[in-house]
């Protein structure tokens, strides 16, 4: 990849205001309200049905909010239809013309425009140069791999120099290697290009990699956006805690009141909790994998450091950890702990305490 | 037939012998008789019906197909044949099958059938086929479009080439229907060779449309699409006891010819073959033909009794006793090649002689407002183009061309060759014709 | 890696045919040559033949080429059939489009009622047409009377146009609609994206991609217009080459080889406009190939767009379906003759039918039920003979099927005479008196409908269906019967529909076979009635009976396969 491509308009805002759409009785999307900065790459991340695609769908212009309005760079576009909108997407099926060249391919959004033959010509070379396929300008669609083809669906979008730029799971079609390879050069060129770009994904992994910002979302609804690493460390509830990384879930219930409050698991192990610590209604304790450490045989050491008594049920090896099945009480739960050759192995069945810090612990509404 | 019937009675009476009886009624007609024929179901069910009445015991099996289909049919399945009659309108199909050994002869034994109708033989002097019901050619009209389009009333053929007809007449070509090529005949021997050609001629530059099938003109005429066709009668006789509003005329130059029924070759069931054209010939069939969907003219002059007042009877009406004889060898000789013509010199050519005649209207109608006796010439000499003839009489019936139509075994000009020929001919006098016109009606104005 | 010789055969044997596949080759070719080639052959061959000698010489088509009547013909017959396919077009891609696009209420009618025309019984489909749009039909006689002056539609070649037009249109409305349905939402959705909306992006992307259903339907109008014989005489336009070569194959008396000469530049030219259009997607990538959203999501429209859409589609509905109201209003009417409307109603003309007629109609379903069974299983194994195997020569099936079309009923009928009559069964019936012989000259006559149907459908299937099928244990021809069998079941129905459909209309081959009346199929009843004044009533009774008996099996069998795909969760 060389040439860059030379962007006149600067970076614009994306603004989703309280944006409903229902299918008949089928409540898609619930009250959305998203504000995405110039220049950011954002995600819409979540299981399949969430509502993510439909989201997208919408800020191009092929569904219609019930309530709410987009605006683009503060620009109302809520009631434009699709062609009028200057919002580059590229579709999950990447849905090349194969009644076309790529270069055809790459021109017709231009053409459409009616930009000059001759500027058509050179921002064809500069978009497919963009995407290292300009030797393959007079191939057919059908005569490319699915990676050359995911690269001339951008260069298809991005010639026509978008406001934004929308990416539907655009690499969901690519096997695991290009994958990786794909999406460092999409944000690569989205670095380059520093055009706001909405990219939606169910995977966390490529979310995380890639997006600066990432809105989770389950049911219709924004779970909550945040950064990747926020995402991970705070989630704010137990959906997003369990849809990015493993998150180990105790249901239970407070038992005692003030200094004397303490949690106690389901199976009947009870867990101290801190007069400082806030407790939403109803909470549930959450906790990493890595964030717990089996206490040497004898006692808990550290002052405030959890100590809970449970059963080893089985081990997995994972490379550079070693994956722990934990019961406590009568919820089963995941441990790692770091893998270095000639340390001592706990055997299923084997009793044990957990220990846990406080500051890893987040406290979570059911 | 009276007296096999008397024998079967007779037999039948005689002997209680069951197996005598069955043998007896073998010889009698019975079983399955099948017709090929022309004529449409509202001809073929009364028939089929008074029939069955009349000979108990066998069915009429009635296969319908145009003349030409017809005839293509039994030549085709000569080899199996399981057809026993023919039964259509034009005597010329009848020449044909009996030109390829199609027919078989027979001796019909009715009485009371004259020899003739008008001047025309009514049976095949070789006994090939019968002519069993007549009909007469004429002119048909709608009077509704008559009245819409203020036309006259059409009298004689002369009277449709006339400019107030331009655009409404309709006929069906000769080469696709067995009456109208009987039609163009009676006028080409009428009028003669040279005349009669150009009689048609100018009335087919008043021609809306050449269809390719006889009721396709009365259909037409019946609908109210075109003004007036030239028919066979009972075309019209049956779509006025329908109900249309049409009229008929017989012109001047007709003639009346029979319509015939004949044994095909080699017949499956040939003693019922046999009682249907006895049937046929018979008082009882005869009267049949008065049904109002029928509407021809028995050959049987007692028959006329039982018809109304106003039922046209060729054997007493003065007007058929004028009408023309007809050479019926001198037609069959030049069949192929008056056909050809037609197509030729007016079908194929029709918008060609349809412009040069419109603008000859015009000019009669400019040289009846101010005569021009150089406009007049000129008119007549496009007329003459117009009327001019690529072969003679003598050449028409010549058994040279003739071979170049009916596929003859020497080698000699192919008929394409002389289509085009012809075609080419007629193109350019058209053309001639349409320059001269053109010029009378400058000189005219 | 050392060199490891390989011992392994070829890699072309590996696209040898099975046993089974050749002895189905065999097979179809045989019933071809049985019940096409050689008929025909012993009617056309004495194109080939000198007059009077008759050797082998190829004067005959020198002759045609330099007669200016031939050439004018052929001429009126390339302009007429290029008109027809463009003004069917303009009929079916607004009804295509609107219906399968956008949520469209009724569509489902649109899309029977639309295929009715296709339905146009002999004669009296003709006659109707006179008295709604003739000279001096309803609309010009109501034109003269209002505004004085009237429109030629039924004249000369443009009225052959506007009829055929509006007859096969349906042709491109079925195959369009078809491809409609498949052409992936998304790409719709991705030009729209990139700034391109309304008409141009129908020009540039919706219509392109539905091209090899475009072409289909359009081609087989082509070649359809191009054969046509009965319209143009029944316009009486007579310079054009079908009506050329049935004047002169059925005058009689007259033993010309130009009737012949014309039969098979008429074949050869159907053959080529088939192979052209096959031709054009050739190595060409269609919607057949998409993934993803699929094309089943429709828009709504805005209420302008409503309003403007429906009003369009029943303007051509409107349109195309005249001649069938024609038909009802005369199947009613006393008289009518010379005016707007009928003189007078009546019921009699239907008694007379059902008093008379039901045996038609009953042999009729017969004769076009087999016919159609027929077709579809011959299209289903040619189809899959040409698309999925390797056999050589397998090509030649499809363009043997395909040049039926061409040929004109009337020479299939002679042929059929000619060489079936002299054989006779044990009782010295012949052959070609059975009504087998009829079903069969209908099977033949309307294969190539049911041929591209299965084409089309056949060529949606992706291969690696079949290939899990097989991989997964089933032989060839159990993958057939229970994979590719079931998922073409929307393009074998279609193909029998219309098979059928056209079957129960067909006169040309059947009047040259009828042997009986007991056997006799509808249209033959038709052409019976319409020989005379007081038969136009009861034949255009009959007409409507035949209308309405193939639109409801049409029909029927729609419901049918819509709820067996549904049961298989094909269905939308």
């Amino acid at each position: 990849m060389n040439a860059p491509l030379s962007l006149t308009t600067p970076a614009v805002s994306v603004d989703i205001a309280g944006v409903n759409l229902s299918y008949g009785s089928n409540h898609v999307l619930k009250d959305v309200n998203l504000a995405i900065e110039p220049g950011e790459f954002f995600a819409f991340l979540g299981p399949s049905g969430c509502g993510k695609t439909t989201l997208l769908r919408l800020i191009a212009g092929f569904n219609q909010a019930d309530t709410g309005h987009v605006r683009i760079g503060g620009r109302d576009i809520t009631d434009l239809p699709p062609w009028k909108r200057d919002v580059g997407m590229v579709f999950q099926s990447y849905a090349l013309w194969p009644h076309m060249t790529v270069r055809r391919n790459v021109a017709f959004g231009l053409e459409e425009r009616g930009v000059k033959r001759a500027e058509v010509e050179r921002r064809v070379e500069t978009a497919l140069g963009l995407v290292g396929l300009g030797h393959l300008a007079d191939r057919r669609p059908s005569q490319l791999s699915g990676g050359q083809q995911q690269r001339v669906a951008v260069a298809r979008t991005v010639a026509i120099e978008p406001k934004v730029l929308l990416l539907d799971e655009p690499l969901s079609n690519l096997d695991a290697k290009m994958r990786v390879q794909v999406r460092r050069e999409l944000r690569d060129l989205q670095q380059r290009l520093g055009l706001t770009t909405i990219f939606v994904t169910h995977d966390q992994e490529e979310a995380n990699t890639i997006c600066d910002r990432i809105a989770v979302m389950n049911d219709g609804i924004v779970q909550q956006v945040g950064t990747p690493m926020e995402l991970y460390e705070r989630p704010a509830n137990l959906f997003v805690a369990g849809f990015l990384g493993t998150a180990n879930i105790l249901k239970g219930r407070v038992v005692g009141s003030d200094g004397a409050r303490a949690f106690e698991v389901e199976g009947g192990v009870t867990v101290p909790i801190a007069e400082t610590t806030e407790l939403p209604e109803n909470p549930t304790l959450v906790f990493r994998p890595q964030h717990a450490t089996f206490a040497a045989a004898g006692g808990v050491a550290g002052e405030d450091a959890l100590g809970l008594p449970c059963t080893i049920t089985h081990r997995e090896f994972l490379g550079a950890s070693i994956r722990y099945g934990v019961r406590i009480g009568s919820t089963e739960v995941a441990v790692d702990m770091p893998f270095q050759s000639g340390s001592e192995l706990r055997e299923s069945g084997s009793q044990a305490t957990l220990k846990l810090s406080p500051r890893s612990l987040r406290w979570l509404p059911a | 037939m009276l007296n096999r019937r008397v024998a079967l009675a007779a037999t039948l009476g005689l002997s209680l012998s069951a197996s005598l009886a069955t043998i007896a009624l073998a010889q009698a007609p019975s079983g399955k008789v099948t017709v090929v024929t022309s004529f449409s179901k509202d001809v073929t069910d009364p028939f089929k019906k008074a029939f069955e009445k009349a000979v108990p015991g066998v069915t009429l099996e009635v296969q319908n197909r145009n003349t030409n289909a017809g005839v293509k049919y039994v030549e085709e399945t000569k080899s199996n044949n399981q057809v026993d009659l023919f039964w259509a309108s034009a005597p010329d199909a009848f020449e044909v099958l009996k030109g390829k050994k199609l027919l078989t002869a027979y001796k019909p034994k009715a009485t009371g059938i004259p020899e003739k109708i008008g001047s025309y033989p009514i049976n095949d002097p070789q006994g090939f086929y019968f002519g069993f019901a007549a009909s007469g050619y004429g002119i048909m009209w709608n009077d509704r479009y008559a009245k819409a389009n203020k036309l006259p009333e059409p009298k004689d053929w002369q009277d449709l080439a006339k400019p107030v007809f331009y655009d409404h007449v309709s006929i069906a070509s000769p080469a696709r229907s067995g009456t109208t090529h009987l039609t163009v005949e009676t006028i080409l021997q009428g009028e003669g060779w040279e005349k009669g050609w150009r009689i048609l001629k100018e009335m087919a530059g008043n021609f809306r449309s050449i269809t390719d099938r006889s009721f396709g003109v009365p259909e037409a005429v019946n609908s109210g699409q075109v003004g007036v066709g030239i028919v066979i009668d009972f075309f019209a006789f049956s779509a006025q006891a329908s109900g249309f509003p049409v009229k008929f005329v017989y012109p001047t130059v007709t003639t009346v010819v029979p319509a015939n029924v004949g044994i095909i070759a080699n017949p499956p069931n040939k003693a019922a073959a046999e009682a249907f054209i006895e049937f046929l010939l018979s008082p009882t069939g005869q009267e049949v033909l008065l049904d109002p969907g029928i509407r021809r003219l028995p050959v049987n002059p007692e028959v006329y009794a039982k018809a109304g007042a106003d039922y046209p009877n060729p054997f007493t009406d003065p007007r058929f006793q004028k009408m023309i004889g007809f050479d019926v060898d001198k037609s069959e000789a030049r069949t192929a090649v008056v056909d050809t013509l037609f197509d030729q010199l007016i079908s194929f050519q029709l918008d060609a002689l349809k412009g040069v005649t419109k603008t000859l209207h015009e000019v009669d109608a400019a040289l009846a407002k101010k005569p021009n006796p150089q406009a007049k010439a000129l008119a007549d000499e496009a007329r003459n183009l117009i009327a001019a003839l690529p072969v003679n009489q003598v050449q028409a019936g010549s058994p040279e061309l003739r071979g170049a139509f009916t596929g003859a075994k020497e080698k000699g000009a192919r008929q394409a060759e002389i289509e085009s020929q012809w075609a080419s001919f007629a193109r350019d006098n058209y053309a001639k014709a349409k320059a001269k016109a053109e010029e009378a009606l400058k000189a005219a104005k | 890696m050392t060199a490891v010789p390989t011992l392994t055969p070829p890699r072309a044997r590996r696209f040898a045919a099975t046993p089974g596949q050749i002895a189905l080759a065999l097979a179809i070719a045989a019933f071809l040559l049985m019940f096409l080639v050689l008929p025909v052959a012993t009617v056309i061959y004495v194109a080939f033949t000198d007059k009077g000698t008759s050797t082998f010489t190829l004067v005959n088509f020198y002759d045609f080429f330099r007669t200016e009547l031939f050439m004018r013909s052929l001429w009126n017959s390339f302009y007429v059939s290029a008109m027809s396919v463009v003004w069917a077009s303009v009929f079916a891609l607004p009804l295509a489009y609107l219906t399968t696009r956008f949520v469209f209420r009724g569509a489902a009618l649109v899309q029977t009622l639309g295929f009715l025309p296709l339905i146009m019984p002999p004669f009296v489909g003709a006659v109707a047409m006179q008295l709604f749009f003739g000279r001096n039909g309803s609309v010009n006689l109501l034109l003269d009377d209002w505004f004085g002056f009237k429109i030629d539609f039924m004249e000369g070649l443009n009225g052959v146009i506007f009829v055929q037009s509006i007859h096969y249109f349906p042709f491109i409305l079925i195959n369009l609609s078809a491809a409609l349905r498949n052409v992936d939402r998304a790409m719709e959705e991705a030009a729209q994206n990139l700034g391109s909306s309304g008409f141009r992006l129908f020009r540039r992307i919706v219509f392109p991609l539905a091209m090899p259903g475009y072409l289909a339907g359009a081609s087989l109008v082509f070649v359809k217009v191009f054969d046509d014989l009965a319209t143009p005489l029944l316009l009486n336009v007579k310079d054009m080459l079908a009506p050329q070569a049935y004047l002169r194959v059925t005058s009689i008396g007259i033993a010309d080889p130009m009737g012949y000469v014309i039969s098979v530049v008429l074949i050869v030219a159907s053959v080529a406009a088939m192979w052209l259009s096959a031709r054009a997607l050739k190595g060409r990538d269609y919607a057949t190939t998409q993934r993803g959203g699929g094309g089943l999501a429709k828009r709504v429209m805005t209420p302008w767009e409503a309003v403007l859409g429906y009003g369009t589609v029943i303007l051509i509905l409107a349109l195309v379906l005249a001649p069938h109201l024609g038909l009802l209003l005369l199947s009613f009417a006393t008289i009518w003759s010379f005016a707007p409307l009928p003189d007078a109603y009546t019921l009699a003309h239907y008694g007379r039918v059902f008093g008379e007629s039901s045996v038609y109609i009953k042999n009729t379903l017969i004769y076009a039920s087999l016919a159609g069974g027929i077709d579809i299983v011959l299209g289903v194994a040619i189809a899959y003979l040409v698309l999925r195997t390797k056999l050589i020569g397998r090509e030649w099936l499809d363009w043997m099927a395909s040049a039926a079309l061409a040929i004109p009923g009337v020479v299939l009928g002679i042929g059929y005479l000619r060489t079936f009559y002299g054989v006779t069964l044990p009782d010295g019936t012949p052959l070609a008196s059975l009504w087998i012989t009829i079903v069969l000259a209908l099977a033949i006559r309307r294969l190539p409908y049911a041929l591209r149907a299965c084409y089309a459908a056949l060529q949606q299937i992706s291969v690696s269906l079949e290939e899990a099928a097989e991989n997964l244990g089933a032989t060839k021809s159990r993958t057939v019967r229970r994979v590719v069998v079931p998922l073409m079941a929307g393009g074998i129905l279609a193909g029998f529909v219309t098979s059928f459909s056209t079957a129960a209309v067909e006169l040309s081959a059947t009047l040259m076979l009828v042997q009986s009346n007991s056997d006799a199929p509808l249209a033959y009843g038709l052409y019976v009635f319409m020989q005379s004044a007081a038969g136009r009533g009861p034949g255009a009774a009959l007409g409507v009976v035949a209308v309405i008996l193939v639109a409801a099996c049409t029909f029927l069998s729609h419901l049918i396969i819509e709820r067996s795909q549904k049961a298989k969760g094909l269905g939308h």
